[in-house]
């Protein structure tokens, strides 16, 4: 039961840095209809800046997340001005490519800048065990999933309560009709880059108090980050959380009871079943198919 | 008299070569193939110290890749099927070959056929998502296939060999003809030379096969399942059959090209297939080009010869050969380098290098109206 505790809880806080990177996966494929498949390469650019500011510069955790998720946001509207603008109306698999494209450059500048080394966890949080039923948990994992589960619905309550928010929601409805109405499509796109980066970012931050080493494998959590998206389904911003929960949790406790080969099977097993089962995902409204 | 070649039947128009340019071409590759090697391996000195010792593994390399890269490119560009399983495929060929070769000890050239039927029935079984899903979710759903594969692998490896890689033993020649021969009875294929006249005949008859698959009726079912497939459906295209067929022809491609080059390289460890293989091959045919044979050819060739020819350009520039950064990193910076050529091909010319050298020619043969 202990060992229960233990692993649920840190697969909570697994599954909250899940919902953050799922969030930025479908926010953007919710507005520009574009698969990031680079989300894991951006989450370990935020971790190496923030292990930067933290481990080096000796910030304090909150000013260190502001700090990553601005810089990040800012590389976000690069990506959309600089890249994705160009490519509306291209094939899917096309601007699929241009994501992985963008994944292979920040693993070169990664590798050139910080190298292959493996760093230590951050240190920015306290690791003091606290006592949940008998079982001894680490105090980072509820600020993670705390913090994490704050920006969150932070920004839930920005896209169904703000003005900006209702333009989102309307470009992702309608675009036409939307950009009749007078709403930038384009200003909409460069926001949902800015937010999911910026989203990226801080789980990037997340994940590097979380992780036991930093380096290049970070990345794959962007991958396994996919079957969460899925589960909750691709166009859901709930499902997005409710998704990154779920499978962070299974993926946690899976690895706890059977050992970590079975690690990065899991979310995938979990994606080929809801797949299966139902594509659309928990909270996805159903693609329809045009003859 | 006819002021050009004009094709006045289908059989025509349906050949592989229907020009006496292509002939030609035809001729010189099928030339340089052959003499390729020779010339590479006898110590030929051409100018400004180009590596041509390093080409010969490139070459080999490229070749063997080259038949995973068209299949890849039949699936995703012929017929649509947007697919990311190829390196779990190659990771499937490899534990065949493994299983067969050195723990079973069966002969190399029983093992390839092996790979080849195995391979198309895993293909069966991969070609199960794509019947339910497509596009994007079929996109995801082959995602987890290189995760249960090399899921697989691990297991396989520990099993079989423990913590080591696992060694392919060096096939050899049967010794049915008396000039091939080293002493013992057959002929070691050990070296890049031989290896090349046994992968090249192998890449060469795989890419016939799959560009013959093209030109029959199931190739044009595969074209209209691209184009839309419950629309092919109504006009007796079947799509069941044709998606189940092209993941079978193209998963046993890749699952041979797995083992043939587990052969080549003899040793496969634990780290042989990391994620990025999955990314390596989308590298290849956007480099070289959607939906053609062509375009893999020059994706494979420029994936392992881009690296050697940029390693060259920088030993051979004055400036450049000063700079310590650039030849610490090369490997690193070579990975930025595809990253950012991905990007750029995508945004400013999605043909690729075949579209490229479609221009090139269409420009030689309008010249001088060409613009």
């Amino acid at each position: 039961m202990d060992r229960f505790i233990t692993l649920f809880a840190s697969g909570l806080s697994l599954g909250a840095v899940y919902a953050l990177v799922s969030l930025g996966f479908v926010l953007v494929f919710k507005s520009t209809r574009v698969l990031n498949l680079a989300m894991g390469e951006f989450l370990m650019i935020g971790t190496y800046i923030g292990y930067f500011l933290i481990t080096y510069l000796g910030f304090h955790f909150i000013p260190a997340i502001l700090i990553v998720a601005a810089i990040m946001g800012m590389l976000g509207l690069f990506v959309h001005y600089g890249v994705m603008r160009n490519l509306v109306g291209r094939p899917f698999f096309a601007i699929v490519l241009v994501t992985i494209g963008i994944a292979i450059i920040i693993r070169g500048v990664i590798l050139v800048v910080a190298g292959p080394i493996e760093r230590p966890r951050m240190k920015g949080l306290s690791a003091m065990p606290v006592d949940v039923l008998g079982a001894k948990v680490e105090v980072y994992n509820f600020i993670i999933l705390g913090s994490a589960l704050a920006l969150v619905l932070g920004f839930y309550l920005f896209f169904r309560l703000s003005r900006l928010g209702l333009h989102m929601r309307a470009v992702a409805e309608n675009l036409q009709a939307s950009s009749a109405m007078g709403i930038s499509p384009d200003r909409i796109y460069a926001l949902a880059w800015f937010i999911s980066l910026a989203m990226a970012g801080a789980g990037g931050v997340f994940f590097g108090h979380y992780t036991a080493s930093i380096d290049l494998n970070l990345a794959a959590i962007g991958i396994r980050a996919a079957p969460a998206a899925i589960v909750g389904g691709l166009d859901s911003i709930e499902g997005a959380i409710v998704g990154g929960l779920v499978v962070g949790t299974l993926e946690q406790l899976g690895a706890g009871y059977f050992g970590a080969d079975y690690r990065d099977v899991i979310p995938f097993l979990i994606l080929t079943i809801m797949l299966y089962v139902k594509p659309a995902g928990l909270f996805g409204s159903p693609e329809l198919v045009r003859i | 008299m006819a002021s050009e070649k004009f094709i006045t039947e289908y059989r025509q128009d349906m050949r592989i070569i229907r020009t006496r340019p292509q002939r030609v071409w035809a001729i010189i590759i099928a030339v340089g193939l052959i003499g390729l090697p020779f010339l590479l391996t006898n110590g030929w000195s051409p100018p400004a110290n180009l590596p041509w010792g390093a080409w010969m593994t490139v070459i080999n390399l490229s070749l063997t890749a080259i038949i995973g890269a068209a299949a890849f490119n039949l699936l995703v560009g012929n017929t649509g099927q947007v697919s990311l399983a190829h390196a779990g495929l190659l990771i499937f060929g490899t534990i065949v070959s493994g299983w067969f070769g050195p723990v079973l000890g069966w002969n190399f050239w029983l093992v390839l056929p092996i790979s080849l039927l195995l391979g198309a029935l895993a293909g069966l079984v991969i070609a199960l998502p794509a019947l339910r899903l497509k596009g994007l979710y079929l996109l995801l759903a082959t995602l987890g296939i290189y995760y249960f594969g090399y899921f697989v692998y691990k297991a396989f490896l520990i099993a079989n060999v423990g913590f080591q890689p696992i060694i392919f033993q060096i096939p050899r020649v049967p010794g049915w003809f008396p000039w091939l021969n080293d002493g013992d009875t057959g002929l070691a294929v050990s070296n890049n030379f031989r290896w090349y006249w046994v992968i090249m005949p192998i890449t060469a008859l795989s890419l016939l096969f799959m560009s013959n698959i093209i030109r029959t009726s199931e190739g044009r079912a595969f074209a209209a399942v691209k184009a839309r497939d419950t629309a092919s459906s109504l006009v007796g295209v079947s799509p069941v059959k044709s998606k189940l067929l092209v993941f079978m022809v193209t998963s046993a491609f890749v699952s041979m090209s797995g083992a043939l080059q587990s052969y080549f390289l003899s040793a496969r460890g634990e780290d042989s297939y990391p994620f990025q293989i999955t990314l390596d091959y989308a590298i290849m045919i956007v480099l070289g080009g959607f939906s053609s044979i062509l375009g893999a050819v020059f994706g494979a060739l420029f994936f392992y010869g881009g690296p050697v020819w940029i390693d060259w350009i920088r030993q051979e520039t004055p400036v450049l050969r000063d700079i310590t950064f650039l030849t610490s990193y090369r490997s690193e910076i070579n990975l930025a380098v595809f990253g950012l050529l991905i990007v750029v091909v995508l945004v400013r010319s999605p043909e690729g290098l075949s579209g490229a050298w479609k221009r090139l020619k269409a420009y030689f043969a309008k010249w001088p109206y060409s613009l």
